[in-house]
């Protein structure tokens, strides 16, 4: 059902989730939340980026000798 | 029993006084929103040096009126509307006391619109910190603690209501995590509260001659006022983000204890994080300084990791569970894009976490401080975490709060799918762009960067020009899609469709948050 005007999640709200077997599988053969986990490490590498640039910077500004 | 009545969609008992709570806050939440939308158009035009728009006197008039809008008025009323509805309406309880709660609401307006005049009249323009000694009239400051009283009223409201419900069985268990989440920034908000009573009474007291106020002492204090306020953004924007994800695909919590645990640790931390505001000041030794944003910092720090870890884990679970299993990314991918709900949700997590997050660490860092402090580092910064996170998520809630408490349809509401991009996007450019521009030195606050008629001459590098445009033009672009949410909001509840009353959905979900 569409109506316009109306968000999605009101109109057709997500239906209950299935009943799950304790420990079941739910990651399609990829483990539990992997999409979530490549975004973790996505996340690790920008701010390690830019973590480093600013030392980087830093070192700009107070030189040594 | 007809003091309540029963949502249709969601099938929650509703106490008309929250309602009627909700919308009042919400609606003075909006005009504030516009009329500091309105000063930071005008800011950034005189930012943009090709056009330095104001004349030095109204840049820092409009630019008060920015902070204390933006950062005060439009935040705080949006987050009493959030305490009502995650005390009284998602427990199913009555507000408590309902005269002192519109008393409450009416302290903050008359706080509010003593503040305005003050500052629309040229008698306060002492930017938001209003740093002493910096003296604004004592109009303005009692504006403010007018303001606090009615807001820490609201939170002590809210604690009664947890009380109130706990005593009329209202709910089983424990109280649901949005819920927790209210909890954690009522928390925080009666420490920042208290905070700016103790520093602005005195300071009152000063502006009317009586005792005096230390400038150092003044910049401790206020900043456990001025950051953790910005904290009871953070704790009301993840509860949204766990609300918008149950409510957008039906996300699951994937462990309550940790996403608890977390709220605790804003709690636990937040405070003393605010140290880093000081990490440049003389007055405060190195081990003050370390302990408080080397410790006590990265512990609020972890707890914004794991909200946003476990936000996004409970999106991706909760759409594999309903049969999203395809790769890496066919939950993100099928996920309902055009919900302004869900894109709002989503893009305020990202801003928030990959913008707002690493930045803000990076210069909670002493040394590194000493090169980002009072340059336009900061202000890209905070945008990042305040407007692409914290209101972001709030107008997100608010496409939901529209249709379920204010019984409207969304009016424009095609416009109303695309603002999320066009605000997110906005907000994105403004703040990366804004960021690098303070990486290049520009100082934060400062009227004109060429320093004209300055004693000293001072060149930026070419490339500071092209940034403060394109920081100017992500900023217009914001504004725009801020002017389509005000448009949105404020046409749907004054002029809106009625919500033709949509059947008893699944309140299993509902319960979940």
């Amino acid at each position: 059902m569409v109506m316009h005007g109306v968000p999605n999640g009101i109109v057709n709200p997500p239906p209950p989730p299935p009943e799950q077997e304790p420990g079941a599988e739910i990651g399609g053969g990829l483990g539990w939340a992997p999409g979530t986990i490549i975004l973790v490490f996505v996340f690790l590498a920008a701010f390690a980026t830019y973590y480093f640039t600013n030392w980087k910077l830093l070192s700009f500004l107070w030189e040594v000798g | 029993m007809r003091d309540f009545r029963t949502c249709a969609t969601t099938g929650l008992r509703v106490h008309r006084q929250a309602d009627a709570l909700i919308k009042a806050n919400a609606v003075v939440a909006t005009v504030t929103l516009l009329v500091g939308g309105l000063a930071a158009i005008l800011v950034l035009l005189t930012r943009w040096q090709a056009i330095h728009l104001l004349d030095v006197i109204p840049f820092y008039r409009w630019l008060t009126i920015h902070g204390m809008n933006m950062l005060i008025f439009f935040i705080i009323f949006f987050e009493m509307a959030v305490l009502y509805f995650a005390g009284p309406v998602l427990l199913n309880c009555r507000v408590p006391v309902p005269k002192l709660a519109w008393a409450s609401f009416g302290l903050m307006v008359i706080g509010t619109l003593m503040v305005e005049w003050m500052m629309f009249a040229g008698r306060a323009d002492v930017l938001f910190t209003s740093y002493v000694p910096l003296q604004a009239d004592h109009w303005f400051y009692l504006g403010v603690i007018l303001f606090a009283v009615g807001a820490l009223l609201v939170t002590c409201i809210f604690f009664a209501s947890l009380v109130v419900a706990k005593r009329e069985k209202t709910y089983e268990g424990s109280v649901p995590l949005v819920t927790f989440g209210g909890l954690t920034a009522a928390i925080i908000a009666v420490i920042t509260l208290a905070h700016g009573a103790a520093i602005y009474i005195p300071t009152w007291l000063w502006s009317i001659g009586i005792g005096n106020v230390d400038a150092q002492v003044y910049r401790m204090v206020w900043w456990g006022l001025g950051h953790s306020s910005q904290q009871i953004n953070v704790a009301a924007m993840v509860a949204c983000w766990y609300l918008l994800g149950a409510l957008t695909v039906g996300a699951t919590v994937i462990n309550e204890k940790i996403s608890r645990a977390a709220f605790v640790l804003y709690i636990l931390f937040i405070s003393m994080a605010s140290a880093h505001h000081l990490l440049v000041d003389p007055g405060f030794g190195p081990a003050w300084k370390v302990v408080n944003t080397s410790y006590f910092m990265y512990m609020a720090v972890l707890a914004s990791m794991i909200h946003g870890f476990t936000v996004p884990a409970g999106i991706e679970v909760g759409q594999r569970i309903r049969g999203f299993t395809k790769g890496m990314f066919e939950w993100l991918r099928r996920a309902p894009w055009g919900d302004p709900g869900f894109s709002a949700l989503i893009f305020s997590v990202i801003i928030f976490g990959f913008v707002g997050g690493i930045t803000g660490v990076t210069f909670g860092t002493e040394q590194i401080n000493i090169i980002a402090h009072n340059t336009l580092r900061i202000p890209g910064h905070f945008h990042a975490t305040v407007v692409g996170g914290t209101a972001l998520a709030f107008m997100g809630v608010t496409y939901y709060v529209v249709p379920l408490i204010f019984r409207k349809k969304i009016a424009f509401w095609s416009l109303a799918k695309i603002q999320p991009y066009l605000f997110a996007g906005g907000m994105l450019i403004f703040s990366v762009a804004m960021t690098f521009a303070g990486t290049f030195g520009v100082p934060r606050r400062h009227w004109d960067i060429t320093f004209a008629n300055a004693p000293f001459d001072l060149q930026f590098s070419p490339a500071v020009d092209l940034l403060i445009a394109v920081t100017a033009i992500g900023g217009l672009l914001a504004a725009l899609g801020g002017a389509i949410f005000i448009l949105c909001t404020v046409w749907s509840v004054f002029f809106g469709k009625p919500m033709e009353e949509i059947g008893p959905s699944s309140m299993e979900e509902g319960a979940a948050v």
